[in-house]
């Protein structure tokens, strides 16, 4: 091997318009360089807006038109990239430097066979035909680990997995032997349990064709695992490289350091993340009284605080002309109780009926069969409406995506205290100065009250939805993956909010996530979900440190490896 | 509590955004806002009152355009039969069409919101009915729907109104509810529902506010399409009154005198019609196409 490098950036600074002149830009990169040899497995890190994907795009030409390439060089093998023409490019891509995206069933072509796809990416880049492109076909499906090759070419992309489908991305991608593939955020749409074993398939694809990988991620355990080498970057500006181990565990620069701390580990729990927060110095003594002020409810400890008994979820899709009912059951026989005071946790994979268990104990969705007690009562026996008012009213919910979590008409204010106006249980006139103390006590800013929800990040969205929660003085909160649509340093951020808060108002919680390692953090007793049936219930040391069933166990080993900053 | 003044600006902020740098729908707004003016003000700027027998001479009849009256005023569109001066029933015509338009489209835009919202929250049995009409509706060839409804009520400028309100309500039903039903996919939904607030409360302050866009930009091009409808009916002489003409059956009246070289009888009134119509289209193409992110990236490349 000689000592250029496969690709080599120098100086890259690519930039936005802001406004029509072009006068005002937005550096996506800015003066960064980069270095991949060939075989070698890079990470490039950082949160939204970081400018990780703008690297990929860049080096095979593929910015979107405002976005322009001001200065700086990509050197390929030597050669220049920057300067190339669109057909150039092409026989570039694919042939000697392939890319791989984040979504897989999007990035498969929904009405080819996978056999068409495949034999399609061979017959472009090489000169085998017919019988023996097909047979080749077959090979690189099963060097991306594909069960069942021949069978799969004849099958549609909905057919198969999402874990299935990226792998045929994967044999796709290495059709034409490139010395370099670009991995956008890969596995960031699959599964944790497959997750691992499609990480296990990139790193044994780029040791035995030898080609190099730049993985472009926002998950820290992700690159721990994978990379050999990390890049940090933070709005366009490279902070910090080195040897992964070097710059996960003893980073150099400050960001990386808050960065790693707010990552959630699954080897022990803390009491918060340690990372910097800012403290409220606003006097918010009305909002306060308001929200200590509950009416006290029949304080009668002993009893659970919720009580779910083997309740069942059968989605029915009735008959139509063409179709006989189909029946779908979401969630099996569950049963559980929660204690006032405490967080429970439930844990399983897209589909496991999770969150379908919160909708039905807020009333959301019918229960199919089985009870939900709540503070000693079932709501389909309570008769009195103002009873059943009160009963819903102080179970809430923080719900997943903050951008269709709030009304896009309303003000930030008026979000959080419409509903409190229409129960009359706040004056009118003191709603505005309700909705600031609020807003101050989530840690935003009392003047923002009147700015609507688009002027706000997703985290500060997020803390909006909890400010509404709060308003009506709940019992329990739904935690509905409140995090997972937030960059990690926000989602410590929260999680720091959340037991704050469960901690001054002794808020019971209930948190679904698919993230082992934010139930880990955040939860006293877990509980563990897979296909609408939930195979264990324990204490949080339990389940992480003795887990007792197969599953539990392989979800464990799935998750990705990060020990977190090192000791000092 | 509101402050109008702030309203006002962003809506002249709004109203630039949407038209600048696009000529052809600057002058189609123009031109409408000439044509309301022109209605608004028809009693006090027509040169005389088309309605008030007294004023007509018949020995004026059948002038040509540019021809001196009996009272010695000039009539720059011409007369017809009984005396009328043309550029006078035109305004007094156009008064009508937009009237007949605005009161038909405004309503039936309102009927069709409300129903299409109600669909989507009720759902059921609710849903399905409302949404079965609409299929029926829009099963039926618009103007033949309003032939039977004029035959079986008689005509008058009210009939006319209520045949074109059910002509509007069936697509904006089908909008709205489409609309609503996505926008109830949102978890602010769901947030309004735990919170115990009422149905009808979540109709008119969540879904409404979130999904009337799409209705909104179709109602300039109801608009149109109801003038040109009321035309119609009245040239075949189910529309309004004869005593009160508008654009429609002017042109009707001097059908009959074509073939005789009376053109201008029918022809003033009908460049009217078709300027108005051209002018609303035009500027309602622009605000759909303002409305739609996609259009609008494909003409910025």
């Amino acid at each position: 091997m000689s000592n250029t490098p496969l690709l080599k950036i120098n100086n890259l600074t690519v930039t936005y318009p802001l406004n029509s002149e072009g006068s005002d830009v937005l550096k996506a990169l800015d003066n960064t360089s980069l270095k991949v040899n060939s075989g070698q497995i890079i990470g490039i890190v950082g949160e939204s807006g970081a400018g990780k994907s703008t690297i990929g795009k860049a080096i095979l030409g593929l910015l979107d038109p405002p976005a322009k390439l001001v200065s700086g060089e990509i050197r390929f093998l030597g050669n220049s990239l920057v300067s190339l023409s669109e057909a150039q490019f092409e026989s570039l891509r694919g042939n000697q430097i392939g890319y791989i995206y984040q979504n897989p069933m999007t990035a498969l072509n929904p009405v080819l066979t996978i056999g068409e796809q495949v034999t399609e990416a061979i017959e472009a880049n090489t000169n085998m035909r017919g019988k023996n492109a097909r047979e080749y076909a077959i090979q690189l499906l099963e060097r991306a680990d594909v069960s069942f090759a021949e069978d799969r070419l004849q099958k549609y992309p909905h057919q198969l997995s999402g874990g299935l489908c990226q792998r045929i991305v994967f044999a796709i991608a290495i059709a034409a032997k490139p010395k370099l593939i670009i991995a956008d955020e890969p596995t960031t749409a699959l599964d944790v349990t497959v997750q691992s074993s499609v990480l296990q398939t990139l790193i044994k694809l780029s040791q035995e064709e030898d080609i190099a990988i730049i993985l472009i991620t926002h998950d820290i355990g992700v690159v721990s695992e994978t990379c050999d080498y990390v890049y940090v970057l933070r709005n366009g500006k490279h902070i910090e490289q080195g040897e992964t181990v070097q710059v996960l565990e003893k980073p150099m620069q400050e960001y990386t350091r808050s960065l790693m701390a707010s990552v959630p580990l699954i080897e022990k729990r803390l009491h918060r993340f340690a990372i910097n927060e800012e403290d409220n110095l606003e006097d918010i003594s009305t909002g306060l009284r308001y929200l200590q002020e509950k009416q006290s409810t029949q304080d009668s400890t002993h009893e659970p605080l919720l009580e779910v008994r083997n309740i069942s979820k059968i989605f029915i899709t009735p008959s139509s002309l063409f179709k006989a009912k189909q029946l779908f059951t979401a969630v099996k026989d569950v049963s559980f109780t929660v204690q006032r005071g405490e967080t429970v946790g439930i844990v399983g994979e897209s589909g496991s009926g999770k969150s379908t268990i919160g909708r039905m104990i807020l009333g959301l969705e019918d229960i199919t069969e089985g009870n939900v007690i709540y503070r000693g009562k079932d709501l389909k026996l309570i008769t009195d409406s103002t009873e059943r008012r009160a009963h819903c009213l102080s179970m809430q919910c923080i719900f997943q995506d903050p951008y269709s979590s709030l009304n896009p008409r309303m003000s930030a204010g008026e979000n959080i205290t419409y509903g409190l106006k229409i129960h009359k249980l706040i004056d009118k006139n003191n709603a505005k100065s309700l909705a600031q103390d609020l807003m101050s006590l989530v840690g935003l800013k009392r003047e923002d009250a009147d700015k609507l929800p688009h002027a706000f990040s997703g985290g500060e969205r997020q803390r909006i939805g909890i400010a509404r929660a709060l308003g009506y003085r709940p019992d329990f909160i739904f935690c509905d993956e409140p995090t997972s649509a937030l960059d990690v340093s926000v989602q410590a951020n929260l999680l720091n909010l959340l037991k704050d808060l469960q901690e001054q108002f002794s808020l019971t919680l209930l948190f679904v996530s698919h993230d082992l390692a934010v139930i880990r953090q955040m939860c006293d007793r877990v509980i563990v979900m897979k296909d609408g049936e939930a195979l264990e219930n324990g204490s949080n040391e339990n389940i992480f440190e003795q887990p007792k069933h197969a599953y539990t166990r392989s979800l464990l080993d799935a998750m990705p490896k990060f020990q977190g900053l090192a000791q000092n | 509590m509101i402050d109008y003044k702030k309203k006002l600006t962003t809506l002249s902020l709004q109203i630039k955004s949407i038209f600048s740098g696009h000529p052809i729908a600057i002058a189609g707004l123009i031109g409408f806002v000439m044509f309301v003016l022109t209605a608004l003000l028809a009693p006090w700027i027509a040169p005389q009152n088309p309605y008030d027998l007294m004023v007509l001479d018949i020995m004026d009849g059948l002038l040509p355009p540019l021809s001196k009256l009996g009272n010695g005023t000039t009539s720059w569109l011409g007369t017809d039969a009984v005396g009328r001066d043309i550029l006078s029933a035109v305004m007094y015509g156009l008064r009508l069409s937009l009237f007949v338009a605005f009161i038909a489209t405004t309503v039936g835009s309102i009927i069709g919101v409300f129903l299409g919202l109600l669909a989507a929250v009720k759902g059921g049995w609710v849903e399905s009915v409302i949404m079965r009409a609409v299929d029926l509706k829009v099963s039926f060839p618009g103007i033949l729907l309003a032939l039977m409804m004029l035959a079986i009520f008689g005509t008058g400028v009210d009939k006319i109104i209520y045949a074109l309100i059910i002509g509007v309500w069936a697509s904006k039903a089908r909008l709205t509810r489409s609309s609503a039903l996505s926008e109830m996919q949102k978890e602010y939904i769901d947030a309004a529902r735990i919170s115990a607030i009422p149905n009808w409360r979540i109709m008119l302050k969540f879904l409404l506010p979130n999904s009337i866009a799409p209705v909104l930009v179709m109602i300039p091009m109801s608009l149109s399409g109801c003038i040109g409808a009321e035309a119609t009916l009245s040239f075949l002489g189910v529309g309004v009154p004869i005593t009160e003409p508008s654009l429609g059956l002017l042109i009707a009246n001097g059908n009959d005198y074509l073939l005789s070289g009376k053109w201008w009888i029918s022809i003033f009134p009908g460049v009217v019609l078709v300027s108005l119509v051209l002018c609303i289209n035009v500027v309602a193409d622009r605000i759909r196409e303002h409305n739609n992110p996609f259009l609008k990236s494909m003409n910025m490349q």
